[in-house]
């Protein structure tokens, strides 16, 4: 009964065909690169679908889609019975796949009125190329929800560099790349603690930059059409960086979370003159006429805020509220409420108001991802609509709709396939095509965690996390609650026990929340382990702070 | 010249079409029956004020209801002209860009924030139009905008006083020197302020002459050179050197005050509104002279060294002396009762009425360049009223409606628990407040703290 972990990988290894790509494999070329997807239900588009049809893939590319294709005597053959193929997802701006450049040592600016352009955040110049890794595990998350094409920005301040598009895989980073140099990626981040230290001080320094780019470029045409009596015009990296955006051949792309924000940057495109994108945007609705008639391309956030937590448990207590502090609360949960709500319809306000839009993973979990899409289309985002935000759409405005974004004879090869239409609660993706390369994704319940087997969690147990500053001791206790659990957890940098918001148990593999508040701020704390015996292992994710692992072990008892 | 006039206003229309600033909301309305404090023209009891597409079209007795419009009963109530606070920081999202000391370039409008409460409550005191000023962390900090507060709207760009001047903050002092010895930069004296700043203006004029001679060249036919460098920096200062903009500057010591008059005189800048200015009661005269304003506290002082030789006489004496005065803020809490610091001159010299309502209406107006839209309650000025339960400069004066183009933004009557616009979703607000925490409003937000604890949690003015 007792495998250890390497055998289970190996069985796994062995079992997979030869045809699915694996990252650290040795990399031999493929013995065929024609696939039939066959007895698939085909969504080519928003609204067009071809049930039980049969997808043909040839050297990257589609070749046929429909019913009654031939399928060639080379091709693998994948029987994706009632399954359904729609075209990759592209998603609009992401870092992931881009490695974080290492945080150096910074020596302390001497004026921190006129620092170097690296320490101010003015790197426009940054080719993203140098940062790709086809081996990221970000870039990993999103290709198992079915991405096959992402635009990715270098890391930095307010103007950190070039954007690429490129495939969420490939031989190497340079591989991955469709459009290099796609855009000028902007944000407001200022830099810390020299100029411009704050958005008052990006504004300017955009508009000065910008500026002094359109003259310098304008000089260097003037001196290549008669050199005579002229002199030579300054080398500029920075400066040539904005080159392309102010001939318009490429659009300036901003992220803008929050609604100023994209204000912001339409001022800036009044302002200057360029072609913009916002990305990101999180709580656009109250503008879309605004940013409809600026022209701007836009790209929404695939993040969403957490629901509310419906409490059962207090609603039937105090069905009415009677004290003051109460009265308020409920007023508060009240705007609450529809401030979600809002956030959750953003995508269905701007589709209704026909303002066109893809997505961006930027500061989503990929976890959520899917749950994100179907609450966005539960708050009146029509399916299509969903889908073309995915596909169609987005690859119009990244220039790509003669490549991708329907599945359609001479498309590249990137395609989705999932066990359920792609917005079901319980589709799983089980095949992406990337670009030809086909990824097989294993179905959830092989994973480690066994339904079947019996564990008791009851009693008090010691916990280490590994965060970034170093390891905190914590304690978490479960105490039966009916047929479930409940309990707290203390240590790390709780001042005072807090309890738990859930746990859920099954077979071995435990869930547990809490939220932690500082000052104004409360972060949920989500961990997620499974239990062996007296002890667990797994993972504890702070909100958009990230996650880090867990292990835990059960003390003994008194 | 009226041709002229007409024709600049057309240009300047047409220039707001294409910035949009968007539709701004105007309203239809008659205050019937009210005790009119126009503050130019007198009290008027038991009068009308019509209101047609935002603008004041007519002060009198029993004007006829027209159809359909909105009528405010104001019998028992004092109508006066919408509240203006010459020197704020609220709706802003960042007030201090400190880190070098002359950033002109850089400007308040850019930084709007819409959603922020202060703006609904600082128009539940009567106020409708405030300055949002840069700080003062640098001796020249940033352009700034006059807001009108249009609470309710999502557009940053609405809250804007279409056509209000292009002003500009200075500093002078404790301030901006303390940050100069924190990064070991220019300025760390009185003496390093007056440097930066004629420096700056000196760097200006350089610049305006290398492009004037390089425009008058490039009209010449044949001719062959290189423009001068872009630098935005330089083109705000040589504006503020052509008179397009006013000059608003943090101050506290007469000699300071003198010292920017000089410099003002040297550069040939006109405009020049002292904020604080403490100890303006020593230099009254020659502010009159100068032509200069002041806008100062009525009573505040002694939160650090520079601010101890204060008196609540100032704004009666700068009165007295002709110069144009106004009473202002600084703050998110004393925007809400400026109707009380400006009776407080009544007490302390002894103003009239009219003279202490000019302190927060028709005077700042001035100050900020608006007086001929807004301040005083005239056919085709602006319909920005505050409408008073009592007299505003009584202590029992409550203010019951306030209005901007016309459009009722504040009516204490429904006066909702919770008026954010954009509530965040994942913030968790307490039930119970222990402590407000709001110190973004200041005017030193954004300075390291070792600059803000020798004025020891005072607002940091």
């Amino acid at each position: 009964m007792k495998f250890s972990m390497r055998s289970i990988l190996m069985a796994v290894v062995m079992l997979t065909p030869a045809w699915l790509r694996a990252q650290d494999e040795v990399d031999l070329k493929p013995v065929t690169r024609t696939y039939a997807i066959t007895n698939v239900n085909i969504i080519q588009g928003p609204g067009r679908k071809i049930e039980m049809g049969t997808i043909l893939l040839k050297d990257g590319l589609i070749v046929n889609a429909g019913k009654g294709i031939a399928i060639p005597s080379d091709a693998v053959v994948i029987k994706a019975d009632s399954m359904y193929a729609y075209a990759g997802f592209i998603d609009g701006l992401t870092r992931a796949g881009v490695t974080k450049p290492k945080e150096e040592q910074r020596e302390k600016v001497k004026d921190p009125g006129n620092p170097t352009p690296e320490r101010a955040g003015i790197t426009p110049q940054t080719d993203v190329r140098a940062f790709l890794n086809p081996a990221d595990k970000g870039l990993e998350e999103l290709r198992n929800l079915g991405f096959t094409t992402v635009q990715v920005v270098p890391y930095g301040n307010f103007l950190p560099g070039q954007s690429a598009i490129v495939n969420t895989a490939g031989s190497s980073g340079d591989a991955m790349v469709l459009i290099n140099k796609a855009s000028l990626y902007s944000e407001f981040t200022p830099a810390q603690g020299v100029y411009p230290a704050t958005v008052l001080g990006v504004m300017s320094k955009y508009r000065d930059l910008y500026r002094q780019a359109a003259q310098a470029k304008s000089y260097e045409a003037l001196y290549a059409s008669n050199r005579n009596g002229l002199e030579r015009p300054a080398n500029d990296k920075i400066l040539e960086a904005f080159y392309p955006v102010i001939d318009q051949r490429v659009p300036v792309l901003f992220r803008t979370e929050k609604l100023l924000d994209a204000n912001r940057a339409m001022t800036l495109k009044n302002d200057l003159g360029f072609s913009l994108v916002l990305a990101d945007l999180k709580d656009g609705w109250p503008l879309i006429n605004k940013i409809k008639s600026s022209g701007a391309r836009v790209f929404l956030s695939l993040d969403l805020p957490e629901e509310l937590k419906k409490d059962s448990k207090k609603d039937a207590k105090d069905s009415k509220a009677s004290t003051p502090a109460q009265v308020e609360k409920e007023a508060l949960d009240k705007r609450k409420a529809e401030a979600i709500a809002n956030y959750t319809a953003q995508a269905a306000a701007f589709q209704k108001a026909g303002v066109p839009f893809g997505f961006t993973s930027m500061s989503a979990k990929s976890k959520d991802i899917q749950a994100n899409l179907r609450r966005m289309i539960a708050a009146g985002l029509p399916e299509d609509a969903a889908l073309a935000a995915l596909t169609t759409t987005p690859a119009q405005m990244l220039g790509l709709s003669d490549r991708m974004g329907t599945i359609d004879n001479g498309k590249m090869a990137n395609l989705v396939i999932s066990d359920k239409p792609y917005f079901n609660e319980k589709a799983k993706v089980r095949y992406v095509f990337v670009d030809g390369v086909a990824y097989k994704m294993e179905v959830k319940e092989t994973k480690k965690s066994d339904p079947n087997a019996k564990v008791e969690i009851e009693g008090s147990w010691s916990t280490v996390t590994q965060g970034p500053q170093g390891n905190s001791d914590g304690k978490v206790v479960f105490k039966k609650d009916g047929s479930g659990y409940s309990g707290t957890v203390s240590g790390g940098r709780l001042t005072s026990p807090v309890d738990l918001q859930s746990v859920s148990l099954d077979g071995n593999s435990l869930t547990y929340s809490y939220t932690v508040t500082f000052g104004s701020n409360s972060v949920k704390i989500d961990v997620e382990v499974s239990v062996e015996g007296d002890s667990f292992k797994g993972t504890t994710t702070a909100g958009r702070f990230g996650s880090s692992s867990i292990e835990g072990t059960r003390d003994p008892k008194k | 010249m009226n041709l002229m006039k007409k024709i600049i206003s057309i240009i300047l229309a047409l220039a707001f079409v294409s910035t949009g600033f968007g539709q701004i909301e105007k309203g239809n309305m008659l205050i019937k029956n009210g005790t009119v404090l126009t503050v130019t023209k007198g009290t008027m009891e038991n009068t009308d004020v019509l209101v047609k597409d935002g603008k004041i079209a007519q002060v009198g007795k029993n004007i006829a209801t027209p159809a359909g419009v909105k009528v405010i009963d104001a019998t028992g109530l004092y109508v006066m002209p919408g509240i203006i606070d010459a020197h704020s920081h609220i709706g802003l999202d960042a007030i201090n860009e400190g880190t070098n000391a002359i950033t002109p370039e850089v400007y308040t409008g850019d930084v709007i924030n819409p959603f922020q409460t202060s703006i609904y409550r600082a128009l539940a005191g009567g106020c409708t139009i405030s300055h949002a000023l840069h700080g003062s962390a640098n001796s020249i900090g940033g352009q700034s905008q006059t807001i009108k507060h249009r609470y309710g709207v999502f557009d940053p760009d609405q809250l804007k006083m279409e056509g209000a001047p292009r002003t500009i903050k200075f500093a002078l002092g404790e301030n901006p020197t303390g940050h100069g010895r924190r990064d070991g930069v220019q300025p760390q004296s009185r003496m390093g302020v007056e440097f930066v700043i004629r420096k700056a203006f000196s760097e200006a004029k350089e610049y305006m002459t290398k492009w004037d001679a390089y425009n008058k060249n490039k009209a010449v036919k044949g001719f062959r050179g290189a423009p001068p460098a872009y630098n935005l920096r330089m083109e705000t200062l040589a504006d503020i050197l052509r008179d397009r903009i006013i000059l608003h500057c943090h101050s506290y010591r007469a000699d300071e005050i003198q010292m920017l008059l000089r410099v003002c005189k040297d550069f040939g800048i006109k405009r020049v509104v002292f904020q604080h200015t403490n100890e303006g009661f020593k230099v009254a005269p020659e502010l009159a002279a100068a032509g200069a304003m002041a806008s100062v506290f009525a009573d505040w002082w002694q939160y650090k060294l520079e601010v101890y030789y204060s008196t609540a006489y100032n704004a009666a004496i700068l009165v007295r002396n002709g110069v144009v005065t106004s009473i202002n803020s600084d703050s998110p809490d004393l925007i809400r009762h400026l109707y009380h610091e400006a009776g407080k001159t009544q007490k302390y010299g002894g103003l009239s009425d009219d003279e202490a309502l000019s302190l927060i209406t028709i005077n700042p107006a001035k100050q900020l360049g608006i007086e001929s839209r807004v301040g005083s309650i005239e056919v085709g000025k602006d319909a920005d009223f505050a409408i008073f339960k009592n007299h505003p400069l009584s202590i029992y004066g409550v203010p019951q409606y306030s209005i901007v183009d016309g459009i009722v933004r504040f009516d204490r009557e429904k006066d909702p628990a919770d008026m954010r616009l954009m509530p965040e979703p994942r913030e968790t607000i307490d039930v119970t407040f222990f402590e407000s925490g709001h110190v973004h409003d200041n005017c030193m937000q954004g300075v390291a703290g070792e600059l803000l604890f020798e004025e020891s949690g005072s607002e940091n003015k």
